[in-house]
């Protein structure tokens, strides 16, 4: 199974709201529902991965505290510097959480 | 437990050293998403390398360098062991006639010989504020600007080599290994899950490896209930970490002690500032000695007593270890020295 990661997103949410209506409405079934969904969360890691050309970069000042269980990296940056061609935006504070693209997918 | 909780501890060993101060600090932060328990060390002030002369003066005219009044109490109570260390360390000076030498070397150029060049530059002597390496300079040196020098107290002058040949060198520490037993068994995926800087990944160690900056080292905590603590320069940084990362355990509520904290390996090295024929070295040396340039640059020495390991380079730089007191690492390589002179390399 792939991590669920992505249902947070205004894709995932807007995906959700859909299938509830229809389930409502009972033109589906909520078996049916989860399915897609658990495709979504197959596709839009597979399209991340391959389809997204746009690059940031970024570099912390200082690495807080880290922490890895459960294949899971959560680092706590400080003084982080957001980086596109052109655009740049300075954080105090970032935290990021980071799974294995690769664990779990099975495409 | 209770009493290794309990708020009013003190830090017989260390207490005047400088660096507590966020020491407390940093062992709060190690742990996220607990309430913060009353944890107030007393915090030591500040003091300049002066005062801790003076104080390290008084300890040693007490003799035992343990400082009166602490509670006893507490994660940091209880530590007869520690002055015995110091016994040692302050057992060990250059000789005396080495002492003179250097003074009237000094007068000679008019004090601005710095002493400092004749020592290897390691960021050991940025430590000099700490323990181990102030317990050895002399209280009236502070004056001199080099209160990291590392000569012996002045009054009890016992050379503690027979060599006079004695060259200023001191090996410096660079790593301690020490282990300790927390005596109760742990859920190694809690601590990973609530303390910070903890990595676990069962697939590949059994442990959790988890660092703290303050002094810097790296834990390996194990089910059992046992761990390690490396990185550490001194043995009372290994101590203080050990039970740094002990604390950091207790507040995520497992009932942990501190056993049987031991130190099993120190690490030390030096550099003797001149090349040296190891192909020399290993011929006469055969027994104690081998040396594959092939395998690895340096000649591997088995000193048999005190039973140290010495790694010797063609630079000469040389690695000790295997000790288990430090009085071994100074004890080898006073004994190394005369025989890497005989094999300094004519060029």
């Amino acid at each position: 199974m792939s991590y669920q990661l992505y249902r947070n997103t205004t894709l995932g949410n807007t995906l959700q709201e859909s299938l509830d209506e229809l389930i409502q409405y009972g033109q589906i079934t909520p078996a049916l529902a989860f399915k897609v969904l658990l495709q979504f969360d197959k596709s839009i890691n597979n399209a991340l991965n391959q389809r997204v050309k746009a690059r940031v970069t970024f570099k912390a000042g200082k690495l807080n505290t880290y922490r890895f269980c459960d294949n899971v990296w959560t680092l706590m940056l400080n003084d982080v510097e957001f980086r596109e061609v052109h655009e740049f935006v300075k954080v105090d504070k970032v935290k990021i959480v980071a799974c294995d693209g690769k664990s779990g997918d099975f495409n | 437990m209770d009493d290794i909780l309990s708020p009013g501890f003190s830090i017989p060993s260390i207490g005047h050293a400088p660096t507590p101060l966020h020491h407390s600090l940093d062992a709060d932060q190690q742990i996220e998403a607990l309430p913060h328990q009353v944890y107030h060390p007393p915090a030591p002030e500040p003091t300049t390398a002066a005062a801790t002369a003076q104080q390290q003066q008084q300890q040693t005219d007490n003799g035992t360098g343990v400082p009166d009044g602490s509670s006893g109490s507490g994660l940091f109570g209880h530590e007869p062991s520690m002055p015995l260390a110091h016994k040692q360390m302050q057992s060990y000076q250059p000789s005396a006639s080495y002492q003179q030498q250097q003074q009237q070397q000094s007068s000679n150029t008019g004090g601005s010989t710095p002493q400092s060049l004749m020592q290897p530059q390691t960021p050991q002597s940025m430590m000099s504020h700490m323990m181990p390496m102030t317990e050895r300079s002399a209280p009236g040196d502070s004056s001199l600007s080099n209160i990291h020098q590392t000569m012996g107290p002045s009054t009890p002058m016992t050379p503690a080599t027979p060599g006079s040949a004695d060259p200023g060198i001191v090996p410096q520490l660079q790593n301690i290994v020490s282990t300790v037993n927390l005596c109760c068994k742990l859920d190694l995926k809690r601590i990973a899950l609530h303390a910070r800087n903890a990595e676990y990944n069962p697939k590949r160690f059994a442990a959790v490896i988890m660092r703290i900056r303050e002094p810097r080292t790296t834990a390996l905590i194990f089910s059992s209930g046992k761990m390690v603590c490396t990185g550490a320069k001194s043995e009372d940084d290994s101590r203080l970490a050990a039970r740094k990362y002990a604390r950091i355990i207790q507040k995520l509520g497992f009932p942990a002690k501190f056993l049987d904290f031991k130190i099993q390996n120190m690490v030390g090295s030096c550099d003797v500032k001149f090349p040296i024929r190891l192909e020399g070295l290993v011929l006469t040396h055969c027994n104690f000695s081998s040396y594959e340039p092939e395998l690895f640059p340096g000649l591997i020495y088995r000193m048999v007593r005190p039973r140290i390991v010495l790694l010797i380079f063609v630079s000469g730089k040389v690695v000790l270890t295997g000790a288990k007191v430090r009085q071994e690492i100074y004890d080898a390589f006073d004994k190394i020295f005369p025989i890497l002179k005989k094999f300094k390399k004519q060029s």
